[in-house]
């Protein structure tokens, strides 16, 4: 296990395989960022219930812009552009969770408790990480990633609670976002994740982060009278 | 290890539409109860920002 901590001027020196972990991690965590803005702003940012949930929407979109910024500015020290990335299409972002459009206050919803939360695991993995210019831009971005995954929580379960055909389509907007989201930690048996671990980017393996995430969220699930999706239903990584 | 090219340039320009986005929220929020135009007008500048952001066309914005 890797353990020494690296700066800017040092990630040349480094092994090329950390090279090339990092400018990857990098890419795919703005990738991710910037993926979220473009599902939801075209159909939730004018049509969100109230006036107050459209500049929920208005502000959770500031804060993803500007965390794909510093991961962008991050990746751009390293000589990487990112900038591609801003006006990508959906259907060839890196995670197959962005590949959509929201269009319903459900999704969106469900994707802020769900696919949110998700980003703070990802995030979390890189806290006290090897690469400290990473590791220092870390504190802010969790604590917005925190609101986003309340307001989904929070709407999530005022939207069950109201029983009947609203809780039914919770559920199936559920079962649909709960694979997409198991999905998104990646394959189980992943050599790569291992890489990440043994250079301290991540923190654990993918299977790892998986199981903790499931442990967190299943009980939340069940707390709103929703019933847990299977696991194994859609997924397309195990 | 040289940056890559634009990107102060890039990140400044990104600064300054986060900026603008929450001036315009902020500028918002006081008034969702008193006055409906301005929140909604509001929510519009957020929209055009935000569509300029993910249209995503630096060579415009660097010109």
């Amino acid at each position: 296990m890797f353990t020494d901590t690296i700066e800017l001027k040092d990630f040349e020196k480094m092994d090329p395989e950390y090279q090339d972990l990092l400018k990857r991690i990098l890419a795919i965590q703005a990738d991710c960022e910037i993926g979220g803005p473009h599902l939801y702003v075209e159909d939730m940012l004018p049509a969100a219930p109230t006036r107050v949930e459209r500049l929920i929407v208005a502000r959770t979109a500031a804060e993803e812009v500007d965390h794909y910024r510093k991961m962008a500015r991050l990746a751009g020290e390293l000589g990487v552009d990112l900038s591609p990335l801003l006006n990508r299409p959906n259907r060839e972002r890196y995670v197959d969770a962005f590949r959509g459009r929201i269009s319903t206050w459900e999704d969106y919803a469900l994707f802020g408790f769900l696919i949110d939360r998700i980003g703070r695991y990802q995030l979390e993995e890189f806290v006290g990480g090897s690469y400290a210019p990473l590791d220092r831009i870390l504190p802010d971005v969790l604590k917005e990633e925190e609101g986003h995954i309340d307001h989904g929580t929070n709407k999530t379960a005022e939207l069950a609670a109201k029983g009947g055909e609203q809780k039914e389509r919770v559920q199936k907007v559920l079962n649909y976002w709960y694979a997409k989201a198991l999905d998104m930690f990646g394959k189980s048996q992943s050599r790569r994740s291992e890489r990440y671990v043994h250079w301290r980017i991540k923190r654990r393996t993918n299977a790892e982060a998986r199981e903790h995430y499931i442990r967190e969220v299943n009980p939340l699930i069940e707390a709103m009278g929703l019933e847990v999706p299977d696991p194994t239903a859609e997924r397309r990584f195990v | 290890m040289p940056m890559a090219p634009n990107t102060e340039a890039i990140d400044q320009h990104l600064k300054g539409f986060v900026q603008a986005l929450h001036a315009a929220v902020n500028r918002a929020v006081p008034h969702v109860q008193d006055d409906p135009k301005l929140v909604d007008r509001a929510i519009e500048d957020c929209k055009e920002i935000l569509d300029v952001v993910l249209e995503g066309n630096v060579s415009e914005w660097l010109k």
